[in-house]
């Protein structure tokens, strides 16, 4: 029993590493540019679907379509941000959401029109084998999709913090007058923050589907579960994020194998519900 | 935005009695009665949410909540102990007040807004999915059906869609008048103030916390009774009556159909409900969701190119059209 559990914490937890991935995209757009982004769990559906593509079309292994599809959200997101957010900035935020959920609904028809509705998975991945730490077997793909999260997460956090491009997108975030009267142009830097942070979610598909499957419909849990994490994180806290997506992996993972498999979300909108009512800021937020 | 918001009363007539014609046009096309009647009823959904959502502001997307609580209320009592929906009504309406206040209470306290309130409200929908899912004595994963009647006002059975589309057309009397008498009441400019800037209404004396909570018990009432009859009219209950694209799209057309403005949402479920249909009957045979990704482009586009709602072309084709009169 404690066995099975402790083992459902680990894969859990190294999940939870994904999820902190994608949370990040996601703080990164909401941080910014205060844009509420429904479309958000969407984008990794169209990620792992994408993934899917390429690894059926060339035989690319999903731990490396990151390459081809990073770029492509990357652009996929400049086009969102160009087309449709930049006109909602000065809006009311229930048009930004209306206009966010419109295009998660367009996502998703979009993805059951081209996949149809059965869930897709890829046959193999090049991440093969698992590792034995005393009882515990742990899936080698999961791993190493956590050390990359972790390590991209690293990345991004380097790439706030040592270039231009990345403290100007922090100084928007902070005081975005400010930063304009030092030479910061909103427009290109909510561009960049927009792409950045779809282009994250590439990365997580391509990572999600070294182990998982991917259906139409599953956009929703990603983006109340980076919501989740991105709640209890709260904001301009990078490692906040990554222990906070291992709690939210973790109590998942518990809620799934103590209570009931159909559970799992469940447990998340708890979490995410006491987290709301009990932490407003986050456990680990400085705004 | 939210000023001068009434037709005059001849019109208003004049359309009650066209709705309530409109199935004689349909006679015994079940189809077209059953679009009818989901027209309305996203009707009293989108104009319920109107209270919450467009007066006081606050983005809920929890409809299918309090729609799935007062179906299964009218299901459970009626399969159960044999008791008539109208009863199961009024009480499943009560509980999803008394489940909305339950949740709205440490919501408002701990001063969640704005998009913290919009995703624990939609939270809270797929808790209550899950939730029924597990509870096998309620709910559980199988369709629980309504006894079958061919015709029992009783049992609110019938074996044709006509009589609950005048259910439905009396419930979004209902709800219209609900909202429009809270608009002109003391209530709504609380709520419209809060809507607007929260902080200067708390200053000015308003109590915030107690407005909203009374927006949002009578929105949970009238979506609860209207989840009755929706059980009712469907023969059984599911657990995915607590639906997350469900209480999205009614938080949509109350948006699109022009938030605070009495009768923008009702607007919006007829041109954008029948839209959605008529492109799932035309479309779907050939393409399966295409009629979605069309729809959703439309909702894209209205929301940017109209985010005061379709409701104020309508309004300002009205004005021009009375100042010409009124020229000549």
């Amino acid at each position: 029993m404690t066995d099975t559990l402790i083992q459902n914490l680990l894969n859990g937890a190294l999940t939870g590493c994904i999820y902190a991935l994608i949370a990040l995209g996601l703080s990164l757009i909401f941080g910014v540019m205060n844009v509420v982004n429904f479309a958000h769990g969407d984008l990794v559906m169209v990620s792992m679907y994408l993934t899917f593509w390429i690894g059926l079309g060339t035989g690319i292994d999903a731990a490396i379509t990151p390459l081809l599809t990073f770029p492509l959200l990357f652009l996929i997101g400049l086009l969102v941000y160009y087309a449709i957010i930049d006109r909602t900035l000065r809006q009311r935020y229930v048009t930004q959401i209306a206009v966010t959920v419109g295009l998660m609904t367009f996502l998703r028809a979009l993805a059951q029109l081209i996949w149809k509705a059965q869930p897709r998975a890829l046959p193999y991945s090049l991440i093969q084998g698992s590792i034995q730490i005393g009882s515990y077997t742990i899936l080698a793909s999961r791993l190493v999709s956590a050390a990359v999260s972790v390590l991209v997460i690293f990345g991004i956090s380097l790439f706030l913090s040592r270039t231009w491009a990345g403290r100007a997108i922090r100084a928007a975030s902070d005081d975005l007058d400010a930063a304009s009267l030092h030479g910061v142009d909103f427009r290109q830097t909510y561009a960049l923050a927009f792409g950045l942070g779809s282009a994250l979610t590439a990365i997580a598909g391509g990572l999600l589907m070294t182990f998982q499957q991917v259906d139409p419909t599953m956009g929703v849990r990603f983006g109340l579960l980076s919501w989740c994490v991105l709640a209890m994180a709260g904001l301009g806290s990078i490692p906040g994020l990554l222990i906070s997506g291992v709690i939210v992996g973790a109590a998942e993972a518990m809620g799934m194998s103590l209570w009931d498999p159909r559970a799992r979300s469940l447990v998340i909108y708890l979490l995410f519900i006491l987290v709301l009512w009990l932490r407003p800021r986050g456990l680990f937020g400085r705004k | 935005m939210r000023s001068g918001n009434s037709l005059p009363r001849s019109l208003l007539i004049a359309l009650l009695v066209l709705a309530a014609l409109l199935p004689l046009v349909a006679r015994s096309n079940q189809y077209a009665l059953v679009l009818f009647t989901t027209v309305l009823l996203y009707g009293v959904l989108a104009t319920a949410w109107n209270i919450i959502g467009g007066l006081a502001g606050q983005l809920d997307l929890a409809a299918g909540a309090y729609l799935g609580l007062g179906a299964f209320t009218v299901g459970t009592l009626l399969i159960r102990w044999n008791i008539s929906p109208w009863l199961g009504m009024i009480l499943g309406g009560l509980i999803a007040v008394g489940f909305a206040l339950l949740i709205g209470y440490p919501l408002f306290r701990f001063g969640i807004r704005e998009v913290w309130y919009a995703l624990s409200s939609s939270a809270l929908v797929e808790v209550l999915r899950v939730a029924f899912l597990i509870w096998n004595q309620v709910g559980g994963p199988m369709e629980r059906y309504l006894p079958y009647h061919e015709w029992s006002l009783y049992h609110l059975r019938f074996a044709t869609y006509m009589p609950f589309y005048y259910i439905m057309l009396g419930m979004l009397v209902l709800a219209l008048v609900v909202n429009h008498r809270v608009r002109h009441s003391r209530l709504g400019y609380y709520l419209m103030a809060l809507g607007e800037n929260e902080d200067a209404a708390e200053v000015l004396g308003v109590n915030t916390q107690a407005c909203k909570l009374q927006a949002l018990a009578l929105y949970a009432f009238l979506v609860g009774t209207a989840g009755g009859v929706y059980a009712c009219m469907y023969g059984f209950i599911h657990p995915n009556f607590f639906s997350g694209p469900l209480s999205t799209e009614v938080a949509i057309l109350g948006i699109v159909g022009g938030m605070g403005i009495t009768y923008g949402p009702v607007m919006a479920a007829i041109l954008l409900v029948s839209t959605r249909e008529f492109l799932r009957a035309n479309l779907g045979g050939q393409l399966e969701s295409f009629y979605l990704v069309v729809y959703s482009v439309v909702l894209i586009l209205i929301a940017l190119f109209r985010p005061q709602g379709i409701a104020t072309f309508v309004r300002g084709a009205y004005d021009r059209l009375l100042s010409r009169m009124v020229k000549e």
